[in-house]
Formats: C-alpha cells, structure tokens, sequence
C-alpha cells in the first residue's frame, strides 16, 4: 500500500520556477517535479476541497502560488479519490509532528463521507506526501487503498522523516 | 428531529415497505408504474417538507429530508430499470440504474438517516444488479484542465468558501461546477469512471458490422 522514493528538492524546485517556498506543510501540484516554468503547473481537482477542510481545522498550509497568481486544475473524472501531494517540512516534523497526524486525520474523516453510498471494495483513495528528512534529503511516499490504510500514514512519514 | 420529519418518515416507511415488493422483473408492470406515481407523490410530499424546513432554517432536518428524498429518487429510477427492461429498452434501463446508484449516494452523503434505512445494503444491490443484468461496459473518462471551477452553494470559487463537495448544507448537496475549460488532456477508457452514463453505445465487429453493444443488435446505417 505504500511505497517510498527519492524526490527532488523541493525547496530548491520551488525557488528555480518562482514559486513561494514551502516552510511548513504545502500542497503541490500534481507535475511540480517534471514541470519546467511555472505556467505548466497544473493542482489535482481535490487540492481546494483539502485547502477548505484544513483552513476550517486551522491548519496552516503555504500555498505555493503567490497571492495574485492561480494554478489549474486537473479532473479526471475517477471513480478513486486522487488527493493533492503533500509537502512536509522537516522543521515541522520536529517541532510539531502531530500537525501532520491532525492533518491526515482531516481528510480521513472527509473520506469516510465521501465514499458514503459507494460499495466498500470500490473505495479508493490515493495520496503521495513529500518527507523533508533530517538531513535534508526529499522522499516520495505514495499511499493507495482504502481509506482507513490513512490511519498510518502519519506514522509511516515520521519513520521516513527520522532515515 | 422535527416533529414532522418523524411523521413523514413513518410514511416513507410504508411506501418504501409496499413499493419495495414490486422491485423485482418478475412484477407486473402495471403494479411497478402505480408504485411509481405513488413514490412520485412521496417525493413531491418530501421535497415540500423540505422546503419547509429550509425555510424554519433546521438543517439537521432539511439534510434528513433530502436523504429521503434521494432514497425515493433511487427506487423510482430502480423501478423504471425494470419497466424499461421488460420494453427491450436496456440502454434506458442501464440509465436508470446508474442514476438510482447516484441517487443512494446522495442520500447516504446527505444525512446518516440513511444508514439507519439500510442505504449501504441498497447500494450494494444496484452494484451488484449492473454486474448480474448488463454485459461488461467501456466507460470513458475525460482528462479536464479546468480554470475556473465553482461552489454550488454560493457561487462563490470553489476552494475560497468553507463548503465542500459530497457534503450537505441546508438541503442541499455540494458539488463543483466547471465554468471553465482550459484544455481536454485526455480521454482515457476506464473500468470505473465518475460517471458511468459517458459508455460506449455502438461498435464495429469484426465483420464491419455496425452493433449496438448492449443488444448487440445490427444497427441501420441511418441510425
């Protein structure tokens, strides 16, 4: 259900097609590691759904796009739950790693709904979250199944963030 | 809950209860299109209660309401599934199935009443009717660049206000409307799409022979 990979850096990435650079949590477009300028960037459809849900839970996020500037959505019309990536910060994971609990509790919780009055073998939901590391190196971790797999989530990117 | 929810749930129980019989092929039609007009009344009766309670802005019971309301849609369109069946209409048929699937999740998402009215074990059979009535289908599924996409609460874009898709407010569910397409990635074909209506209707055989794929019967050149 999960599977770890290296990512590139994302501060850096950021920083080179002049996004803002993430300091806590951030949710990234979908092509944010291949897209070259800017403009390209495109957000999964669910990225404002979750932007809602932790703005209501007061979790802050630091959205990549300036102010003034919008990124496109992608919706591929699928039956599974596609969430947006989410980057988390090294600096986050020691000084507060029950955000991110709290966090992926949020969107568990919305999940349930959701799949509400979808046959339970049918509910999919797929999530990748960027780990910042100790030592600074950027994992890929990717998550798909159902929704109650989320549970461990938050475990599982500790144990990355503490390699 | 309101006291007029309880009562009409009472209501909605024996309707459900004596319109449920004729849920299956082997009715006579004509029972299934009087069970028909009577959940057509119920409906009309539930969206008015609805109304109602939207108006003494009592949200617990507007979103019960509209569960009900979507419980009554699903068994309509469950209903007319037989109906159109029984007319060698599969392809009306397909389509009411599907929208009686859309209709239970709405109830279910709406408000936990219907849980308490066994919404999952109902969804299961119209999931399991689509694998045991129809062939397999192809479903299509498009890739959208969307560039501005609305709350269809307030209007407002969606992600800036606080309501979420798949969720009720005041009777109300909310969904995303796309206002604007920025480009057609894709279109890819799927096992399991959003939206199950978006299928593939005819082909061509091996032989050249133009069929439609639910009957697979030979289809006209000018049709």
């Amino acid at each position: 259900m999960y599977r770890v990979s290296d990512f590139i850096d994302v501060k850096k990435k950021a920083r080179e097609i002049g996004c803002n650079i993430p300091s806590h949590m951030a949710l990234l477009p979908r092509n944010f590691e291949t897209a070259l300028y800017k403009e390209e960037l495109i957000h999964e459809i669910t990225t404002p759904t979750v932007r809602a849900l932790w703005r209501q839970n007061g979790i802050n996020e630091t959205p990549i796009e300036k102010p003034e500037e919008k990124i496109p959505f992608i919706d591929e019309m699928a039956f599974e739950w596609v969430g947006p990536i989410i980057f988390v910060s090294a600096m986050l994971l020691s000084h507060d790693p029950h955000l991110v609990t709290i966090a992926l509790n949020v969107i568990s919780n919305y999940l349930m709904q959701w799949f509400k009055g979808i046959p339970r073998d049918s509910r999919k939901a797929k999530l990748t979250i960027i780990v910042e590391t100790k030592s600074s190196v950027y994992k890929k971790i990717e998550y798909e199944g159902p929704v109650d797999g989320l549970e461990n989530l938050a475990e599982v990117i500790r144990g990355v963030h503490n390699e | 809950m309101n006291k007029e929810v309880d009562s009409f749930l009472k209501e909605f129980k024996e309707v459900i209860r004596e319109c449920g019989k004729f849920c299956f092929i082997s009715r006579g039609k004509e029972f299934q299109i009087e069970a028909i007009t009577k959940l057509t009344k119920l409906k009309q009766e539930a969206a008015s209660l609805k109304e109602r309670m939207i108006r003494f802005m009592d949200e617990e019971s507007a979103n019960a309401m509209l569960s009900l309301e979507s419980l009554i849609n699903a068994m309509i369109n469950e209903l007319e599934m037989w109906i159109a069946l029984k007319e060698d209409n599969p392809n009306k048929a397909f389509d009411s199935l599907i929208n009686a699937q859309s209709a239970v999740r709405t109830s279910a998402q709406a408000h936990c009443i219907a849980i308490d009215l066994n919404a999952e074990g109902y969804t299961n059979k119209l999931h399991l009717l689509e694998k045991l009535l129809f062939p397999l289908q192809i479903f299509f599924s498009p890739g959208l660049a969307l560039e501005k996409v609305e709350c269809s609460i307030c209007g407002k874009e969606y992600g800036e206000c606080d309501h979420v898709a798949g969720k009720a407010y005041m009777g109300r569910m909310c969904y995303k409307i796309i206002r604007e397409v920025k480009e057609i990635k894709e279109i890819s074909i799927v096992e399991e799409p959003a939206n199950k209506h978006a299928r593939v209707l005819q082909f061509i055989d091996e032989e050249g022979t133009k069929r439609d794929w639910m009957t697979w019967r030979r289809i006209k050149k000018d049709e």
